[in-house]
């Protein structure tokens, strides 16, 4: 098997398993529900308020929700008792988190696609002008936080608490996604023009090829046991 | 190993001698300004150690010798205690030049969330049983948390300098007097000498644990 | 401005504190292992004879590459070693949890 193929397939069952059971994704959406309310709750009736903090609201849902989502990564297979398959699978493994984090990207392409529709129907968010750029801003960072996420998540998957151990090594790591797709997506909604924040949109590119290539060099070691 | 303990204490003593001896005092901050000397070289040991931390994860996984996973280890919890004296020296010396224990500002905050990053390799070092897989995993997680320093200062940096896109590293710092620059060396290499020294002891108690634990 | 004294002492204070306290916790923990170690050698010269007949030929085929991860270790212990030295028992070999 190629290692393309490869990956597609371990991407392609990640899907298919989603897709049947829809586990991951009604969870993660009715969070996203959740948080809509919390923030709302959080933050008070003041429109300007939280016309302000929109963007870090947006991107802090989005980083909550691949908490969630992305810790869950190696779940399916710690489960049902695959993971030492995964182990024993030959050739080059770092196709499996290739696959890993196409399964996630997608996943997480839907919850942030739904998360930003209810923040416009709810927060009454002017889009006009700023859609590609968004677009492009929540690819770049997508890109990045599931490429740590699915690194960390099949670091945690063998460690103890991990479930509160994956966000404590995830977050801090992030830091550099999250500054610079808040302050992009701030600059986006107020109508700034993409050149007004190249800067940034340079450093989430620089950290997206950062974490995939750290994550493509060593997931062999991780998956040696 | 001596050696390098006393020439640590040497360099001790040399940079107090330096810091509160020699070094003149500061005219806008006053004598307050003598913070300067333990703060910043800290943080300048602790990237240094840091970067020790990074050659020793990836040594480590090129060749699974376990001193160079002992060195990483002891270098990245090494470099975490200078962060923290860092951290806690710039608030105080905060609290008397800015009025606030804690501000949001970029070097404080970047600091920080190095600190932060750190102290989760420190605490994934703890929560995995195995010793094998705990040194090929922190040898991953100390890579990732290296070579994200530079993100961290850039985008922490461009935080706070507000809708301008920056030309330079950093801006012009402003000229140092000889003496002041002189001192600050001098206390750098005397807590580089401290910071080699408990590298090199925090190296020798975990190799003496893994040969008790066996 | 006023000099703050107490500010600068409170600073190469708290530095001094943390690495004196830093470097003696490192020389308990060398002092501590460095002794556990010799205990474990003079009781390992004193039981020599009795046990070194009987795993002298384990020791040689399962640790002669291996001296990292498993050491030739003659202590009496509560449970045995497992097959990779490693003093706590494998999972399988637990009693289930009742």
């Amino acid at each position: 098997m190629t290692y393309a193929r490869r990956a597609l397939t371990v991407a392609w069952k990640d899907l298919l398993v989603e897709r049947r059971s829809k586990e991951t994704l009604n969870a993660l959406l009715f969070f996203s529900l959740a948080l809509l309310f919390v923030f709302q709750f959080a933050l008070g009736p003041d429109r300007e308020r939280l016309a302000a903090v929109l963007p870090g609201l947006l991107w802090l849902g989005f980083i909550l929700a691949a908490v969630l989502g992305l810790g869950r990564a190696f779940f399916v297979e710690h489960e049902n008792d695959c993971w030492e398959a995964l182990l024993l699978t030959p050739g080059d493994k770092s196709a499996i988190y290739l696959g890993k984090l196409a399964g996630s990207l997608a996943l997480m392409a839907v919850v942030e696609s739904l998360v930003l529709g209810l923040f416009v129907v709810f927060f009454n968010v002017d889009l006009t002008g700023a859609v590609a750029g968004l677009v492009l801003v929540m690819a770049l960072g997508t890109l990045g936080i599931a490429a740590v996420g699915t690194l960390f998540a099949a670091i945690t998957a063998q460690a103890r608490a991990r479930e509160l151990l994956f966000p404590v090594l995830l977050l801090p790591v992030l830091v550099p996604v999250l500054l610079g797709t808040v302050k992009t997506t701030e600059a986006l909604l107020a109508h700034e023009p993409l050149s007004a924040v190249a800067h940034w949109l340079k450093l989430l590119a620089a950290a997206d090829v950062v974490y995939l290539a750290i994550g493509l060099l060593t997931f062999d070691v991780i998956l040696e046991g | 190993m001596t050696v390098l303990g006393w020439l640590t204490a040497l360099g001790l003593v040399a940079g107090l001698v330096m810091d509160f001896g020699i070094a003149p005092r500061e005219m806008t901050q006053g004598n307050v300004q003598r913070i300067m000397y333990v703060h910043v070289p800290a943080v300048w040991v602790a990237y240094l150690a840091f970067i020790v931390g990074l050659i020793g994860s990836i040594a480590y996984l090129a060749r699974r010798r376990p001193g160079a996973d002992r060195i990483a280890h002891a270098a990245c919890e090494v470099g975490t205690v200078f962060l923290g004296v860092n951290i806690a020296t710039g608030a105080i010396w905060g609290k008397p030049t800015w009025g606030t224990w804690w501000t949001w500002d970029a070097r404080l905050t970047s600091v920080s969330v190095v600190f932060v990053m750190f102290l989760a390799y420190l605490l994934l070092r703890g929560a995995i049983d195995d010793e094998e897989r705990a040194a090929r995993y922190s040898a991953v997680l100390g890579i990732v948390a290296a070579l994200n320093i530079p993100l961290v200062h850039f985008s922490v940096y461009w935080w706070r300098t507000l809708h301008q896109p920056p030309s330079l590293l950093k801006p012009g710092s402003s000229t140092m007097p000889p003496v002041i620059l002189t001192a600050l060396l001098v206390s750098f290499a005397a807590l580089a000498l401290l910071g080699a020294y408990f590298i090199v002891r925090r190296a020798r108690v975990l190799a003496l644990e893994q040969e008790a634990l066996a | 401005m006023p000099d703050n004294w107490s500010f600068v002492a409170a600073a190469y204070g708290l530095a001094a504190v943390v690495f004196i306290a830093y470097g003696r916790w490192l020389r308990r923990r060398e002092h501590e292992l460095t002794a556990l170690s010799a205990s474990r050698a003079h009781s390992q010269a004193v039981r020599s004879d009795n046990t070194q007949a009987v795993r002298s030929d384990n020791s040689q085929a399962v640790r002669s590459d291996n001296s990292q991860a498993v050491r030739s270790d003659n202590t009496p212990r509560s449970q045995p070693l497992s097959e990779t030295g490693h003093p706590r028992p494998e999972p399988s070999k637990r009693p289930p949890l009742q």
